[in-house]
């Protein structure tokens, strides 16, 4: 009997050990360099996808309902949260670890309260130059004060108690403000707020970036910088079992039976390779060097039909696709000031005239073939400011501005704007009109341009095409400097008033591009920051959306959708409107053998 | 020798003062105010205010440019604007995938083009001289983003015989898996320009008073080609190449990015993107060094084999 | 020899060239090409959208083109309410609809094309053909410029030398020293406005060292001739030395620079385009048809990086040989 039973046990030693060998690693790819891993310093959409695997915020979403959902992570519980609505009192978790690192000397050490409190204040510290500062700016009891000392001169003070933040037990951290905040939740769920440890960002100094220690499901193994970035599964993680509710959704049903029950993280590491050329994005997805891929717009016909489903030789190769549309919607924007710059502004301004002049601009843009050879079919039309998935979209609306080159020739008539004999529009006052529009020098870029050209020929419009560097156009918006420009906004957290704020006067210089100011709008606005979410806000937005159409302060293009391609071996993806890395939630069954 | 080498090396100065001069005062003037694009989403006036004091170009031109000057001294460019990541850190890690590619390229390209206009030198005249040559034109006239196009689609993606882009841990997988496309569609580019180059230099040996006299004291074609011809057009070859290099160094910028090479050339359309000053300096400066290094090392070695030459 | 029996001779030799002389017929050609282009003879509408987004070459047949559908959300769907924000154009609007009766009928467009659509749906032979005009517009006025600063300054530097040989080589070497990228992006910086001139500037100022050293190194060689110094003699001042006496005898190697010159700028006009520094959108060159193509081959539609791949590569083929063949024929020693 013993001889048997020990060689049963060596087999089966060898199967383990033969199905532990091959290593479960996530191939993806970015389409952008990473800038570095620091939370309060980063400020790209790639980076923070690395900064979410590695770090733990107090809150983030749960990954199956939508609309999104946030659920506590950190924290034991959601916030406890005042009757004023001005305190929040979380308890983090106990046993949660940061992962080993030289600087602790040794010692295994734990996530406390005083980690989110110092990592809080670090957005205030001006040598991080922090450009996500905002979050914070003007709401923590204290913090606005502490940073003002040291804007004139002084060290930034790291030691010196806050109101704002105090930690009445290792574990608990109350958050005073100065005023409710409806959104501040959504605020803890945002990676950059993710806790980091003092004594590793005092130890590295301006490393840092580089070198970052988190207690989240991964950690940094190796980085060759903006070409490779791989983690590999924190064994010492606080774990989780995958529990989500799929609701009615038959996609993520199947998602869940193949998902529930498992021990989270369930693969073994992430490789990430840096990828700026769509062409070898998609040729390396397809020879299976990679193994999901949602950055591949511009091949889109190649793997999607008309009707927007896979193509059936990719169907027949196991490939998984899933269709999300991006809670983003992008417009076209006019300058409503007086002038630009130094000069006047022929689009801006409240007179008839004007508007009658950006209306017809509006109604000349085909949005249809923007859609159609632009984003290749895979858009859809924005009609209303905010987006699908994102609280208070609105899908009955309609846009009050049409597609109608003919009718915007007859207004421009009917309002003076006679063609001179050169062919092209004037002003009323008989004055040159020239319209300029802003844009990089991207191939990208030089589609739109040539769309909105097309535009502007067919109602007899001169048109100046502006062409700066990305960085440029960038200081000349905020300094309300441009006349026209495509923008587009990406929900920071899932609620409607993160895109309404985009034409809130105040706004102007930050995120108002459109410099656009009304008093009318801005009442409005005011108020919907009282309400929740419900018939009586939505009609606010009702209305401020109107008069943003009758003003014609954008032109509403679309809402991007997000294809994401699977190799058949990935198990349980699906893309988060909010979050960035869905790789704790995966898994890969293993691959058969070459 | 020595005088001459000691002048050139003290006109430097001049030379590496006119750069950063340029440099400094274009990329000032016109180059692009990376705070914005630094502060994010929502950047309000003192975010940017910050980020300005924090990169330093809230002071003065004249202390910037003191600023500089002293960099240059130090060799020292301060860390990149945008990743925190120390400038001399950037380029220790980035020259070795830049050279991986560059220097067999470089090798295998001049030994065939080599080859290949020796060949055509030896034949001249004839059909298959005719032949080559009208085959080079046609293959320079072709541009390079075609060929980097169309060689990734057919044998990275096609024929799968390399990996579409990537780089690897090891250095011999690196030399032997990642590189290898882009060496490949290096060599199919330059060996037409560089075939027509070398056919002149090889044609101008063999007009040569002292070829003829060889001929003519009874060696045989084939060994005049060998033994003198070669040795004596070796030396324009070989200076040519080197005076690529540095150039080719940040130049490479096209293969890099579409192979995913993290190389120099790619750090400098980067730095460029993202208006990233330290990197863009640095690069300048040492690339300037370097062409003029490479300049003065190969008027030596001109004056070294061939003391005819005189050296102005 | 006189000056007219030097060309004669160089004509000649050239004529007997049967490859050289083919070449400079197909130059020939493309010039016209570019001229008939520039005065609205051809390809005026290239701009037109003819054709269905991507359409075929005719030689292929009609395929399914690419025409994914839109999500057809609200399609001439009328504004649901008012929500009491009223619209101060709205009786303007009413009007204007009731005058126009009718949808305008769309004008059909065509399933293919000769050589194929853009993504746009222009005809990609009529674009090659406009882009012609464009690259060799770019191409010429480049080297023109290129070799005027360089011959200007090589004259100088090799004629004066002292000093002024010493600034411009100071000036030499400060180019050559810029990386190639750098250099472009200042000069595209400094340049505000962007576009063919703009393009043709950044390769004009980028692009004289080549021809400076050269130009130089025949200054220097002929100022000591007898010839310069017999005009020396009799008075002729120094400009007239350089420019009259000099420069016709130096003028072979200055033209097979240009020629080469115009060669280089229109394959590096391709480059600045796919960088962005390039045409503008209003005009069409190969620069920017190869920038579309680059995404284009993804999808399978290969017929615009063919047509300009194969239009470049015919006139630069043709442009060498003929450059090839007029330096046999100036300097016979060198066959």
């Amino acid at each position: 009997m013993w001889p048997f039973a020990r060689t049963a046990a060596l087999i089966a030693l060898i199967a383990a050990q033969a199905a532990w060998a091959q290593e479960k690693i996530l191939r993806v790819t970015f389409q952008a360099a990473e800038t570095g891993f620091d939370p309060v310093r980063i400020h790209d959409y790639y980076s923070g996808t690395v900064v979410e695997a590695i770090y733990d915020t107090l809150l983030t979403y749960d990954y199956l309902a939508r609309p999104s959902k946030l659920v506590p992570s950190a924290a034991v519980a959601m916030p406890d949260v005042s009757s004023d609505g001005r305190t929040y009192t979380f308890h983090i978790r106990k046993g949660i670890y940061f992962t080993d690192d030289p600087a602790f000397k040794g010692a295994r050490r734990e996530l406390t309260a005083q980690d989110f409190a110092y990592s809080i204040r670090r957005f205030f510290d001006p040598k991080n130059r922090s450009p996500y500062a905002f979050l914070f700016t003007g709401k923590i009891v204290g913090l606005d004060e502490l940073a003002a000392k040291a804007k004139a001169g002084a060290q930034f003070d790291y030691d010196v108690p806050v109101a704002g933040l105090q930690m009445p037990d290792r574990y608990t951290l109350v958050i005073r403000l100065k005023e409710p905040d409806r959104n501040f939740n959504y605020v803890l769920a945002f990676p950059n707020t993710a806790a980091v440890a003092r004594e590793v960002i005092e130890a590295y100094g301006e490393e840092s970036s580089a070198h970052p220690v988190g207690t989240g499901p991964f950690y940094l193994k190796r980085y060759v910088r903006s070409s490779k970035i791989v983690l590999a599964a924190n064994r010492g993680y606080r774990g989780m079992t995958w529990n989500f509710d799929p609701g009615d959704n038959e996609r993520f049903k199947q998602i869940a039976e193949r998902m529930r029950g498992k021990r989270l993280p369930a693969i073994d590491g992430v490789e990430v390779s840096i990828m700026e050329e769509t062409q070898s994005r998609w040729l390396a997805f397809q020879r299976g060097e990679t193994d999901i891929e949602y950055q591949l717009w511009e091949v889109a016909p190649t793997y999607m039909t008309d009707d927007g489903k896979l193509k059936p030789e990719f169907v027949r190769r196991g490939i998984q696709l899933d269709r999300t549309v991006d809670p983003e919607i992008t417009y076209l924007y006019f300058n409503m000031l007086d002038k630009v710059g130094d000069a006047p502004n022929p689009v801006g301004g409240f007179s008839k005239e004007r508007i009658a002049l950006r209306r017809a601009i509006a109604m000349s843009y085909n949005i249809d073939d923007q859609i159609r050879i632009i984003r290749k079919g895979q858009a859809v039309r924005a009609q209303y400011p905010i987006p699908p998935g994102v609280t208070g979209h609105d899908p009955k609306y309609v846009s009050l501005i049409p597609y109608d080159p003919r009718a915007a020739n007859a207004l421009l008539e009917r309002y003076g704007y006679k063609k001179g004999p050169d062919g092209y529009r004037r002003q009323p006052d008989g004055s040159p009109l020239v319209i300029r529009y802003a844009s990089s020098p991207t191939e990208r870029d030089r589609q739109f341009d040539e769309l909105f050209q097309r535009g502007m020929d067919a109602i007899g419009v001169r048109v100046e095409i502006q062409k700066d560097r990305f960085p440029e156009l960038l200081k000349m918006e905020k300094q309300c400097r441009l006349m026209l420009r495509h923008a587009a906004w990406i929900a920071d957290w899932p609620d409607g008033d993160n895109f309404m704020q985009l034409l809130y006067g105040p706004n102007i210089h930050e995120s108002n591009n459109a410099c656009y100011q009304s008093a009318e709008f801005d009442r409005r606005y005011k108020k919907s920051l009282t309400l929740p979410d419900g018939p009586e806000r939505d009609r606010l937005y009702h209305e401020m959306t109107r008069l943003m159409e009758v003003d014609t302060v954008w032109l509403l293009a679309d809402s991007r959708i997000r294809n994401s391609l699977q190799q058949p071996y990935v198990v349980g993806f699906t893309k988060h409107p909010v979050l960035h890395a869905e790789w704790l939630y995966l898994d890969l069954e293993p691959k058969p053998a070459p | 020798m020595a005088a001459y080498t000691l002048r050139r090396l003290w006109q430097f100065v001049p030379t590496l003062a006119g750069v950063i001069l340029l440099v400094f005062f274009l990329f000032n003037w016109v180059g692009g105010d990376p705070a914005y694009l630094l502060a994010g989403k929502i950047p309000n006036p003192e975010t940017v205010a910050n980020i300005r004091k924090q990169l330093g170009v809230d002071e003065p031109y004249a202390v910037q440019l003191w600023i500089f000057l002293k960099q240059v001294l130090h060799g020292d460019f301060g860390v990149s604007w945008s990743t925190n990541e120390a400038v001399s850190n950037i380029f220790a890690t980035r020259l070795g995938p830049s050279l991986t590619v560059l220097v067999p390229l470089l090798l295998i390209s001049t030994i065939l083009s080599m080859a290949a206009a020796m060949l055509v030198a030896y034949v001249r005249g004839s059909l298959t001289d005719r032949a080559v040559m009208i085959a080079c034109t046609v293959g320079q006239s072709i541009s390079i983003l075609v060929y980097i196009l169309v060689f990734q689609y057919v044998l990275a993606y096609e024929l799968g015989w390399f990996p579409v882009q990537g780089w690897g841990v090891t250095f011999r997988d690196n030399l032997l898996r990642y590189s290898a496309l882009a060496i490949i569609v290096g060599v199919a580019v330059s060996l037409a320009p560089d075939i027509r180059l070398y056919r002149t230099f090889f044609l101008d040996e063999i007009n040569q008073d002292y070829v003829r006299t060889a001929r003519a004291k009874g060696m045989s074609e084939p060994r005049v080609m060998w033994v003198h011809v070669l040795r004596n057009a070796a030396i324009p070859i070989v200076t040519n190449v080197l005076l690529q290099l540095p150039g080719l160094l940040a130049g490479a910028f096209l293969i890099e990015r579409f192979f995913g090479i993290p190389g120099i050339g790619r750090e400098v359309i980067l730095a460029v993107e993202r208006s990233d000053f330290p990197i863009i300096k640095a690069v300048t400066v040492y690339v300037a060094v370097a062409t003029m290094a490479v300049n003065l090392l190969a008027d030596l070695l001109y004056k070294a084999i061939d003391p005819r030459v005189q050296l102005k | 020899m006189s000056e007219q029996g030097v060309w004669a001779l160089a004509w000649r030799r050239f004529r007997r060239d049967r490859l050289g002389y083919g070449s400079l017929i197909v130059v020939v050609l493309y010039v016209a090409v570019m001229i008939a282009g520039a005065a609205g003879w051809l390809a005026r509408d290239w701009n037109l959208e003819k054709g269905v987004s991507f359409a075929p070459p005719s030689f292929l047949g009609p395929e399914g083109a690419e025409s994914p559908q839109l999500a057809k959300a609200a399609e001439g769907a009328q504004p649901v309410a008012d929500y009491g924000i009223a619209d101060p154009l709205a009786p303007d609007l009413a009007a204007i609809a009731k005058n126009l009766v009718g949808a305008g009928a769309g004008q059909a467009r065509a399933a293919t094309l000769p050589f194929g659509g853009d993504k746009w749906g222009r005809d990609v032979l009529k674009k090659a053909l406009k882009g012609t005009q464009t690259s060799l517009v770019v191409g010429f006025s480049a080297a023109a410029l290129a070799t005027f600063l360089g011959t200007l300054f090589g004259a100088l530097a090799g004629f004066r030398g002292g000093k002024v040989d010493d600034f411009f080589n100071w000036l030499y070497g400060v180019f050559t020293s810029i990386p190639y990228l750098l250099l472009v992006l200042a000069i595209a910086a400094v340049v505000n406005q962007k576009g063919t001139f703009t393009v043709i500037l950044i390769l004009g100022l980028a692009g004289w060292t080549g021809i400076f050293r050269l130009v130089r190194a025949e200054y220097m060689k002929h100022k000591v001739r007898e010839y310069v110094l017999a005009a020396d003699a009799i008075g002729a001042s120094p400009a007239r030395r350089m420019f009259v006496h000099i420069l016709p005898n130096v003028s072979h190697v200055v033209l097979v620079q240009l020629s080469l010159h115009v060669v280089l700028f229109i394959k590096s006009e391709v480059i600045l385009t796919f960088l962005g520094f390039g045409v503008g959108v209003d005009t069409v060159s190969w620069g920017s048809m190869l920038a579309e193509a680059g995404s284009e081959l993804l999808l399978g539609k290969w017929w615009q990086l063919t047509a300009a791949t194969v239009a470049m590569a015919i006139l630069v083929t043709a442009f060498s040989l003929f450059t090839d063949a007029m330096r046999d024929a100036l300097d016979p020693r060198l066959k």
